[in-house]
């Protein structure tokens, strides 16, 4: 089954196209990466899929059901959820925290008028928050303010809490950028038990060519806005228009 | 008096009115729009500078407060408005760049509502101050006769009323605060719009960390930024003085309409500061004229109307999530 | 601060077992804030303005101890706004005051039943957060504190002038009558024996009951989902929307409950009161409360009540002070306290928001965690010394 599908879909800013009549369909149980040049439109395709921008023109739609025209929380509510390419956490909150607001919203939906509802009534929210600690491997920090967790395990909060949303498609942008060799290797473990245990459907934005030769099912690659080739990793390492956009390319 | 001279009036008098709040919107709007930095206490630079206008042009007794108390019976210069027209926004753009220097830099990495609230302190203390040097009561702040007189020339008149074809006589000062006014923003503006440091300024207004990682020092065009923002409010002070009463509460009370012409106008943009001053000025010059109970509110009615159906503001860039 | 006084279940595991990790787990429970919060409200005015000693050195009286317990529950509703979701308003005296009016005016014309009062004060001012969050959350950032401040003064302006038939204009809601609760009680007249010793006023007892129902609201709306939610708008709104959650509408949310405790405050006030300023619609409402809020300590349950407390005290009773002296000894600080009091406390807010943006409330945190810290340390070294062997030197 298509899970995700752009057609024909444009971004403009002012003058400058930064996404060129793309059209990208993910289907169920896949694992795609997106890689291309700096400023090839990687992050503004997550970014109108997310809703976070609008399109120029095109459309988007997830399980066959167009979302542009969506909010951002309506998208992560039908099963688009989002790792950022910072550690996007709560600073303040502890570690379980962080997981269970990721949890109520996937609970208890985009909004309730639960306020004078007890929170620890809340086991299914608790149950969530706890199996995705658990995943992630952070449950033994649960109590932990999340500011205080060295740098690796944010962004592994910052996956958690992705996870916590219970998503049927997990977009991942870089998520390893800024990282130390060993958190990088333990975050890619991360991202294959996940694969693994919740056989989770990821499209992945990525700089490190061994990460991504090694756990997509296909690569898309971008350049100028617009897809370039497509296909499997073997495919696409032979693949000379991909060369040339990387090699040929002012920068690299 | 036919409708069309009571129109014309109503459309000076707008223009009038507008002009303060255009002084006080651009200056905020280019501090607001560069440096993202909400300064609460906008309000207090026109404080400093409706007294320091005083000081400078009149020499007026205190009969209130501490200064009073300390001995001094009197308060001023008295060196004319002209001099005030001068002195006062340089001396308001010290002030500026003192803030920005000592307090909003401080505060750049800051919340929003941590800029606010010392803003909004330090607008408290400014305006305690003054009421603890000059007392709560109001001082008078007379139009000046001439200006300019140096010597044997006796100076432009710019009080008293003048004779304009249909209107009939008008009071001439409020035609100079106009005059004044639209030069200073012309002026602005094309500082802005067609000098470098301009363009620092409306690509900071744009994309601040684009600028920073062009590699353009952005240090001094804010700071730069910032008093030429504090001067425009201290000219309003100058110019505002005369026009209305003169207590310490007066920069906390223009803030909201400052503030407001800058949202409805369009953040960073000071054709929208422009514009949003003039409705504003225009709407509460006919309000004061047909429906004085509702000048006031009037105001606000518009802001509310304006950010229903654009809430970017009138000439304001659709918002883009970075 | 906040996340201990609003979060038990993290430190439960780390303290258990000690007198004081009970303490700290009673402490967090609900019925025990609530419980402590009665007992408190119960005696304050008895420590205030009547006891021996103690009341003679503050110099307080009834009349604002009531007065501090009103203000306390719109402080505790500001700061569910500004603390815990992280939105600056500018705007609260319009539902202070418009609660204030709403309840004058109903006493005039409908009924003078003080549960009338609150009842319909309350809930105009939650449709007046209604409208005005809807319109003023419609820009995010900076301009919800421009728009909030924006709208509140235009009801300012329209109690002013256009609507004095109602609102009585620049002179303030006179000749409100305060009818008696449940038709019995009179709330000016003394509550009979020990509570009257204690409480002083049916008024006082009257407004205790809704600020202890105001404490207990608030604290489980803390405890809640929303709390969660608002907590998590604070501190990273972009996450909290990627994570789901319809934003807009919970600070919508925020803003009307948070409407809604001005409302009860501002409609005890014209009952306090039986009389409505036109100032209690002007913005510097506003900016008192935000004052008092962070002067206490934003973010915490009851840093805000402190700062109410030391704001009322000091406007109402220390600005009478000539000259502001250390206690108990001669060295003047102030001369002339009354007439500078404002710009010192100006000063000390930019200090605080400067320096210690959590507050006096934060401030004695600290302190009591240094004494928690210094206390275990002490406990250690004598552990360790008598494991030693009742170790000499």
């Amino acid at each position: 089954m298509t899970l995700l599908e752009t057609e024909n879909l444009v971004k403009e800013f002012g003058g400058l196209v930064a996404t060129d009549d793309v059209n990208l369909t993910v289907e169920e149980d896949e694992r795609v990466s997106i890689i291309g040049p700096n400023g090839a439109g990687k992050s503004t395709l997550i970014n109108l899929i997310t809703r976070r921008l609008d399109p120029t023109s095109g459309d988007i739609r997830f399980k066959g059901e167009s979302i542009v025209g969506l909010e951002p929380h309506q998208v992560v509510q039908r099963g688009v959820s989002k790792s950022f390419q910072t550690a996007s956490i709560f600073p303040d909150l502890t570690v379980r925290e962080n997981a269970e607001i990721a949890a109520l919203a996937a609970e208890r939906g985009a909004f309730g008028f639960e306020f004078l509802k007890h929170r620890d009534s809340l086991t299914d929210v608790h149950g969530v928050a706890r199996d995705t600690l658990d995943s992630v491997g952070l449950l033994d920090r649960a109590d932990t303010i999340a500011t205080d967790l060295p740098y690796g395990d944010k962004r592994r909060l910052e996956i958690g809490i992705a996870l916590a949303s219970e998503p049927d498609l997990l977009l991942m942008d870089e998520p390893t950028a800024g990282m130390s060799p060993e958190e990088t290797k333990s975050t890619v473990d991360l991202i294959e038990r996940v694969k693994r245990d919740h056989g989770l459907t990821f499209v992945l934005v990525e700089h490190d060519m061994e990460i991504v030769f090694s756990i997509s099912d296909r690569i898309v690659v971008l350049s100028r806005g617009g897809i370039i080739a497509e296909g499997t990793p073997d495919e696409i390492r032979g693949n000379e228009a991909v060369q040339e956009a990387y090699l040929g390319g002012v920068e690299l | 008096m036919s409708l069309l001279s009571d129109v014309l009036v109503i459309l000076l008098n707008g223009l009038q009115q507008g002009a303060i709040y255009v002084l006080l919107a651009v200056g905020l709007s280019i501090i607001v729009g560069t440096l993202k930095f909400v300064n609460f206490a906008h309000g207090a630079l026109y404080l400093v500078g409706t007294y320091a206008g005083l000081f400078v042009a009149l020499n007026v007794p205190l009969s209130n407060g501490k200064l009073a108390e300390w001995g001094f019976s009197s308060f001023g210069l008295d060196i004319g408005f002209f001099a005030a027209l001068i002195f006062v926004p340089l001396f308001v753009f010290g002030v500026g760049l003192l803030m920005e220097r000592y307090l909003a830099r401080a505060f750049y990495d800051r919340p929003d509502t941590d800029q606010i609230l010392v803003t909004f302190g330090l607008a408290i203390v400014v305006q305690e101050l003054f009421r603890v040097l000059f007392g709560s009561n109001s001082l008078p702040f007379e139009q000046p006769e001439r200006i300019l007189s140096f010597g044997s020339f006796a100076g432009l008149p710019v009080s008293g009323p003048i004779a304009l074809p249909i209107v009939g006589n008008f009071p001439q000062w409020r035609l100079w605060v106009i005059g004044i006014t639209a030069v200073l923003v012309a002026l602005v503006y094309l500082l802005v719009e067609y000098t470098d440091f301009g363009l620092v300024v409306r690509a900071g207004t744009r994309d601040a960390e684009m600028v920073r990682l062009l590699g353009i020092k952005i240090t001094r065009p804010y700071i730069v930024v910032f008093g030429i923002g504090a001067a425009l409010a201290g000219v309003a002070g100058v110019v505002g003085g005369p026009l209305n009463v003169v207590n310490p509460t007066i920069g906390t009370n223009i803030l909201v309409p400052a503030f407001l012409t800058v949202v409805i106008g369009g953040v960073g943009s000071i054709a929208g500061a422009v514009l949003g001053g003039i409705v504003f000025g225009l709407t509460t010059a006919a309000l004061v004229s047909f429906a004085p109970a509702w000048s006031q509110v009037g105001l606000y009615a518009i802001a509310a109307i304006v950010l229903l159906t654009r809430p970017q503001g009138l000439l304001g860039d659709e918002e883009v999530t970075p | 601060m906040s996340e201990k006084d609003a979060n038990p279940s993290a430190k439960d595991a780390l303290v258990g077992g000690t007198l004081f990790g009970r303490w700290e787990k009673l402490r967090g429970r609900e019925g025990t804030v609530v419980g402590i919060t009665a007992i408190l409200v119960a005696v304050f005015p008895y420590l205030f303005a009547r006891a021996p000693v103690v009341s003679g050195f503050l110099q307080g009286y009834q009349s604002l101890a009531t007065l501090i317990l009103i203000w306390g529950i719109f402080a505790i509703g500001f700061d569910l706004l500004l603390g815990y979701t992280g939105l600056l308003s500018f705007g609260h005296a319009a539902f202070w005051g418009g609660a204030a009016y709403a309840a004058g005016i109903v006493a005039k014309n409908v009924s003078g039943d003080p549960i009338v009062m609150v009842v319909s004060g309350t809930l105009f001012a939650v449709l007046l957060a209604w409208v005005l969050g809807f319109l003023s959350l419609r820009r995010g950032g900076i301009y919800f504190s421009i728009l909030t401040l924006a709208f509140a003064q235009m009801f300012y302006y329209m109690a002013a002038s256009p609507l004095a038939f109602l609102t009585n204009g620049e002179n303030g809601l006179t000749g409100v009558e305060v009818g008696s609760f449940l038709g019995v009680i009179h709330l000016e007249a003394d509550v009979p024996s020990i509570g009257g010793m204690l409480l002083g006023t049916w008024l006082y007892a009257f407004v205790g009951v809704f600020f202890v129902g105001a404490v207990a609201v608030a604290y489980r709306i803390l405890n809640s989902p929303y709390g969660m939610v608002f907590r998590a708008i604070r501190e990273n709104e972009q996450r909290a929307e990627f994570v789901g959650l319809n934003v807009w509408r919970y600070k919508l949310m925020a803003f009307i409950i948070s409407g809604g405790f001005a409302g009860v405050a501002g409609s005890l006030f014209t009952i306090h009161g039986a009389y409505v300023p036109l100032q209690s619609l002007f913005w510097t409402e506003s900016g008192d409360i935000v004052v008092m809020t962070v002067l206490g300590g934003a973010g915490s349950m009851f840093g805000p009540v402190l700062g109410v407390g030391l704001y009322l005290y000091i406007e109402n009773i220390v600005s009478t002070i000539q000259a502001l002296t250390i206690p108990f000894t001669g060295i003047v600080l102030v001369r002339d306290f009354g007439f500078y009091w404002h710009l010192l406390l100006g000063v000390v807010f930019v200090v605080v928001v400067w320096v210690v943006p959590d507050g006096l409330w934060g401030i004695l945190n600290r302190l009591r965690e240094l004494a928690v810290d210094l206390g275990s340390k002490a406990a250690k070294r004598l552990r360790a010394r008598s494991e030693n062997g009742g170790g000499g030197q």
